[in-house]
């Protein structure tokens, strides 16, 4: 591989989106090449830069308005009562306010466990995206992530392999959701960072209401400090991930990893 | 132009699928055009033409990069058409290639890292306006996440070609950062 291959493929190799033989040659290549050191440290620079500090613009209130009518997204309508409602109305008033203090009671307690839990899990994730050195073993595919955490934890994660995703597995660590270990895997998307959060739901409260389908299993979809958030449990197992990527997207590699780990683990 | 609601069952799903994306293309609208009220005009053209290109667009495309594709388009044209009929603040579009300017000055130096470190957003955003539109547009893209075949899809061309449009204009953007970095030195 001479400078001038690898200057042309520094982007790729910072994005992790050569395989892992091109992707070691150009990492010894840069080890022993001072010029192209240099090439891949002003390259990482002017990401930095772009993603950090170039200024970005939302679009005003008044146009997101003007397209929401445009692309004829429903207003928020009300429905008028019908006749029977209209009747029955008082009647069901009184008893309507009990179910509802009492649901409020349960309902918000379920919220609470479900807000610790995602509030956890974007912990976890900042630490990923602040820390220097995230990943204590990087990728060369799951087959190569899986079996470094044997010891290390006590129970054996799965290490899911997506097919057919932008998804990219950077590698591992050994994280901490509340009181017990974790692992932690860190995929590339593009020019983001999914974070997969593998651990035991033994002993957390984990509420049932207002689960999503995600994939073959039912979860959760939440948000916290502008993070997205899926959980779901599966094989005994539970499972959080973690990313800036926009809710649906998440939610449609959610359907990925789920199914993976059916597949790999039995439901 | 009227305005023509979409309707039906679909209504609600093609909303959402779209404007949820409405910030990524009002900003991209912001450094082409460089006014606010002209990027407000592309980006509401983009949806009026994604509108009536619904029907023609196929399942399982990537919606994102569609609705980018009409907007670069629409830049486009609107571009051409303002050539044959000048407006008052005309659009800067220009043919050069992304380097083109950089390499007609003699004497420019890369820039280091620790002097990027020093610049400020205003500089960056000065220098990313002094590229070509194509050039300023590939690296917009490559910023908004969009993969190498993603933006081809945007911009009509082959991936090889993106690779290629994106070193230039990375290039051309390191040299007139060293120029913002150079004046920020004491």
């Amino acid at each position: 591989m001479t400078c001038e291959d690898v200057q042309n493929r520094l982007r790729e190799f910072s994005r992790h989106l050569l395989d892992p033989a091109a992707h070691a040659e150009m990492d010894a290549h840069l080890q022993g090449c001072a010029a192209c050191s240099s090439a891949e440290r002003l390259e990482h620079s002017l990401d930095e830069l772009l993603e950090q500090r170039l200024p970005r613009y939302d679009a005003p209130t008044s146009l997101k308005r003007r397209l929401g009518l445009l692309a004829g997204r429903p207003a928020t309508s009300r429905r008028e009562p019908t006749r029977w409602a209209r009747a029955i109305a008082p009647a069901m008033a009184a008893g309507i306010a009990l179910f509802v203090v009492g649901g409020l009671v349960q309902r918000s307690t379920g919220r609470s466990e479900l807000a610790s839990l995602t509030s956890e899990a974007v912990n976890d994730h900042l630490r990923v995206l602040a820390s220097e050195h995230p990943l204590d073993v990087e990728s060369g595919g799951s087959h190569q992530v899986k079996p470094w955490f044997e010891g290390k934890l006590d129970f054996a994660p799965v290490v899911p392999a997506v097919e057919g995703s932008e998804l990219r597995l950077r590698g591992g660590s050994v994280g901490y959701v509340f009181d017990r270990k974790a692992a932690v895997l860190v995929y590339g998307l593009r020019r983001h960072v999914v974070t997969l959060l593998v651990f035991r739901p033994d002993g957390l409260d984990w509420p049932d209401r207002d689960t999503r389908q995600i994939g073959p299993v039912r979860g959760h979809e939440m948000s916290a400090r502008g993070f997205n958030v899926v959980l779901w449990r599966s094989g005994g197992l539970a499972y959080a991930l973690v990313s800036d990527v926009n809710a649906e997207e998440l939610a449609q590699n959610a359907t990925r990893f789920a199914a993976a780990t059916v597949q790999e683990q039995g439901p | 132009m009227a305005l023509k609601l979409w309707s039906g069952a679909e209504a609600r799903g093609r909303a959402e699928d779209t404007l949820v994306h409405s910030d990524a293309l009002y900003n991209l609208a912001r450094y082409l055009t460089h006014d606010p009220s002209d990027a407000e005009d592309l980006v509401q053209e983009t949806y009026e033409r994604a509108l009536r290109a619904w029907n023609d667009f196929a399942p399982g495309t990537n919606v994102k990069a569609w609705l980018f594709r009409i907007l670069r388009n629409a830049f486009i044209t609107r571009y051409r058409h303002d050539v044959r009929h000048p407006a008052p603040a005309p659009y800067d579009t220009t043919e050069q290639s992304p380097g083109q300017g950089a390499e007609g000055r003699s004497g420019r130096t890369e820039v280091e890292p620790e002097q990027m470190r020093r610049l400020v957003s205003s500089d960056i955003e000065a220098a990313l306006r002094t590229l070509s539109d194509d050039a300023r547009t590939v690296i917009l893209l490559d910023v908004e996440g969009f993969t190498e075949s993603e933006v081809a899809v945007v911009l009509g061309c082959a991936v090889g070609t993106v690779k290629s449009r994106l070193n230039r204009a990375r290039a051309a953007l390191r040299l007139e950062l060293a120029d913002y970095a150079a004046r920020e030195r004491p």
